[in-house]
């Protein structure tokens, strides 16, 4: 079975791992049914790049598309480059090949280090 | 009449919801959907209660909202997500220091400084890599009553206040968790103290001055918030230590 590789969590990322049921039409990461419930059927990341994110905070999706900026805004507080990039290359690293880094770190085992979200 | 039926409207909200709007406060430890279903409630406040009276505080919104949506995106569904928020502001005695006489020069004739401390808000997350998060935001205001006498003779008052915003972050990892010096310090108004050991802590701080704009109050709680997780990078968070 595929797994969504979609990337969870604000701080401490993991990945969605639900059963994917798509591939995401722009950067053709696996997605579940809910991660593929964007506009056009694009997965959160992509479809936060693309002005579709959310402004209001009380929406449920905000978060999401708020990380990206977040970390980009406090790596330049903090001119600690590395730290967007190991937010964008876990991101990637979801589907690209080679980037697996990160993914094979067992996120979708059942023992208590992964993240897949239930 | 028109009142009555928001007031009916009002005794339908969440029991938090409610607590907002009569006492500007509630203490509460609740799950991630429990939480969901509250900021659901607040979101339609504005398209229900139209009584400038009953507003929610504007901190609702810019901070208690947008902490909430961000920390419980990292906690598993049994994650526990304790807050304690009083939003009634500053001015009440026991939030209030003693004054002091300070000294002066001429044409000021005495000067009086207190502060009123005010922890509008504490947090602790339960995060899903096993760490606890705490965060306490406090606003600390100076306040100076200058008494002055001009060349005519005539006696004037003056207030003056200077507001900061105090940030404590805490980060309890879980047992055997890896922590990595980051390669760049942080920016010098956060301090950083990290304890090492069988469950390493790290505790950032900060002041940082009040923004004018409050909308943008959450981005200052969670960059210095960032510190705490820049000693465990992404994708390297869950990582416990290979013997
Ligand atoms: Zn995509
Ligand atoms: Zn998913």
């Amino acid at each position: 079975m595929t797994r969504c590789t979609v990337t969870t969590g604000f701080f401490v990322l993991g990945r969605c791992g639900r059963p994917s049921v798509a591939a995401c039409p722009q950067c053709a990461r696996p997605v579940c049914d809910e991660h593929a419930a964007g506009p056009n059927g694009l997965c959160p990341e992509c479809a936060a790049a693309q002005g579709y994110g959310s402004h209001d905070a009380h929406d449920p999706g905000w978060a999401g598309g708020y990380r990206r900026h977040f970390y980009q805004s406090t790596s330049s507080t903090y001119q600690d480059r590395a730290w967007y990039s190991s937010f964008d290359s876990y991101d990637r690293g979801s589907f690209e090949r080679g980037g697996d880094h990160s993914f094979a770190e067992g996120d979708f085992d059942d023992d208590d280090t992964g993240f897949v979200d239930s | 009449m028109f009142w009555r039926k928001q007031r009916a409207a009002i005794e339908g909200f969440h029991p938090l919801h409610q607590s907002l709007i009569w006492h500007r406060s509630f203490s509460v430890s609740m799950r991630p959907a429990e939480w969901d279903a509250l900021i659901r409630g607040l979101a339609r406040h504005e398209s229900v209660v139209r009584r400038r009276r009953w507003r929610l505080p504007a901190r609702t919104r810019t901070a208690l909202v947008p902490l909430v949506r961000v920390l419980t995106e990292d906690m598993r569904p049994d994650g526990v997500l304790s807050v304690a928020l009083d939003l009634r502001g500053p001015k009440f005695p026991e939030k209030t220091g003693p004054r002091h006489e300070m000294p002066v020069q001429r044409p000021v004739t005495s000067m009086k400084q207190w502060f009123v401390v005010d922890p509008w808000l504490r947090l602790r997350a339960e995060l899903r890599d096993g760490s606890v998060l705490e965060l306490a935001v406090t606003d600390r205001i100076r306040y100076r009553r200058i008494r002055k006498r001009n060349p005519r003779g005539k006696i004037k008052v003056k207030y003056k206040t200077k507001k900061v915003l105090r940030v404590d972050a805490t980060r309890r990892l879980a047992k055997a968790a890896a922590v990595r010096r980051p390669a760049s310090p942080p920016p010098g108004w956060i301090v950083v103290r990290v304890k090492d050991g069988p469950r390493p802590v790290i505790r950032a701080t900060a002041k940082i001055p009040a923004a004018a704009d409050e909308r943008a109050l959450v981005e200052p709680i969670l960059t210095v918030s960032t510190e705490l997780f820049r000693w465990t990078p992404p994708g390297t968070g869950a990582q416990r230590r290979t013997a």
